[in-house]
């Protein structure tokens, strides 16, 4: 019986590393950019309700984040880590506004297989009000959470 | 590779197992004689993976001084020097590390007999390293931004749990094997900066970390000391009239 026991236990404490080193590097399946998250409410309501269509430019940029995007609740901004600032140019419905982001940011280590990203802090955005009636900000810190940021009001 | 040699040396180990019963003869026996040790060892296993792989080096030695036939105070230190570089990013870390704490044997003294230990190590970790991130890509629609991190010095504490096994080969040569499972406590750097990996401790991606250690040791007797065999209990004897099913249950467990 203690002979069985300790064969088993000796068996037992060598499968159990090999398993453990049989294992495969493992890969990244985290998110690895901090995008600002913004929910698109309606004034009038008050509730979410995605517009007909939504177009989201970098200013200065030819390439579109979103184009004529239509079903979208909350839309996603990225922000550049090596400027304190961000303009984008964004097409509610055909009508457009400027929303500009003040922010500081700081590296943030994921994990070993995603390595690392930037996080902000951001301030008050600014915005014109040609359809956009205001933005309430929710969450100053910018994470690769899933998470609200801020909401727009149009 | 790394694998390849961890399954050879474990199945050398394994087969190698005997159990000790004492002194050699037929008579039951009361106590038996187990040496008390002071042992020396190294880990043959970093330096295997280095030849492999010559990104990480880990180096380790321990000193064990047995307090009685089940508990032994234990001490090591090591030194690493770590390197990692993917797509993304490229980070290196180096530094000493050392650990202090209590190896009990589970072994019964008539299995050990001074020769064989099979048991757990309970430590404390600390470990003192500088670490740098030589590279760091990140692209997003507004481009690709490379910087870099300087060197940094940190500090991180952290327990481990070592069950292991070591067996004697020749007279005064051991060799054995340990599983560790660590939990980092603290560490110096900033909450967002947590590094890759902690010397010592290893990868801090996950809440626990797993390493594996083969050592090679050196053992000098100090003393010896006799230790009382507990005699077995005797099985109960069969309840007359009992069913066959219980009885062949309580048959099988003793």
């Amino acid at each position: 019986m203690r002979k069985q026991f300790v064969k088993i236990f000796s068996a037992l404490l060598i499968i159990i590393p090999a398993f453990i080193y049989s294992c495969t590097p493992g890969s990244c399946f985290e998110e690895t950019e901090a995008k600002v998250k913004a929910s698109m409410y309606q004034s009038l309501s008050e509730k979410i309700v995605a517009p007909d269509s939504v177009s989201l430019f970098g200013l200065e940029r030819d390439s579109a984040i979103y184009k004529k995007t239509s079903n979208v609740t909350s839309i996603l901004f990225p922000l550049d880590p090596a400027s304190g600032t961000c303009t984008f140019l964004i097409k509610i419905n055909g009508v457009s506004d400027t929303v500009t982001f003040s922010y500081s940011s700081h590296v943030h280590f994921i994990s070993k297989e995603c390595g690392y990203t930037y996080y902000f802090s951001i301030e008050q955005p600014v915005t014109t009000n040609n359809i956009i009636d205001k933005i309430v900000l929710t969450k100053k810190t910018i994470t690769t959470l899933n998470e609200e940021n801020m909401r727009i009001y149009y | 590779m790394r694998r390849i040699c961890a399954y050879i040396i474990s199945v050398v180990l394994f087969s190698g197992y005997t159990p000790v019963h004492g002194q050699d003869t037929d008579a039951p026996q009361d106590s038996v004689t187990i040496p008390l040790k002071v042992s020396f060892g190294m880990d043959v296993s970093g330096p295997v993976i280095y030849f492999t792989n010559k990104n990480i080096l880990n180096t380790e030695a321990y000193f064990l001084y047995d307090l009685d036939h089940k508990k032994a105070l234990h001490a090591s230190g090591g030194y690493s020097n770590y390197k990692y570089s993917q797509y993304n990013y490229s980070y290196r870390n180096k530094g000493i590390f050392f650990k202090a704490g209590v190896d009990f044997n589970i072994l019964k003294p008539e299995i050990s007999g001074g020769k064989y230990w099979g048991g757990v190590g309970l430590l404390y970790g600390l470990s003192r390293f500088t670490w740098q991130v030589d590279s760091f890509s990140h692209k997003n629609y507004w481009g690709k931004h490379i910087v870099s991190m300087p060197e940094q010095s940190d500090w991180g504490h952290y327990l481990e749990v070592s069950p292991g096994f070591r067996a004697e080969l020749l007279k005064n040569l051991s060799i054995g094997w340990s599983i560790s499972l660590r939990k980092l406590l603290f560490t110096s750097a900033p909450k967002d900066l947590k590094p890759a990996y902690i010397p010592g401790y290893g990868s801090t991606g996950n809440a626990i970390s797993f390493g594996m250690n083969y050592f090679i040791t050196f053992n000098f007797a100090f003393k010896k000391i006799r230790v009382g065999i507990k005699p077995e209990t005797p099985p109960e004897p069969e309840e007359e009239g009992g069913s066959g099913m219980g009885t062949g249950i309580i048959r099988g467990i003793m």
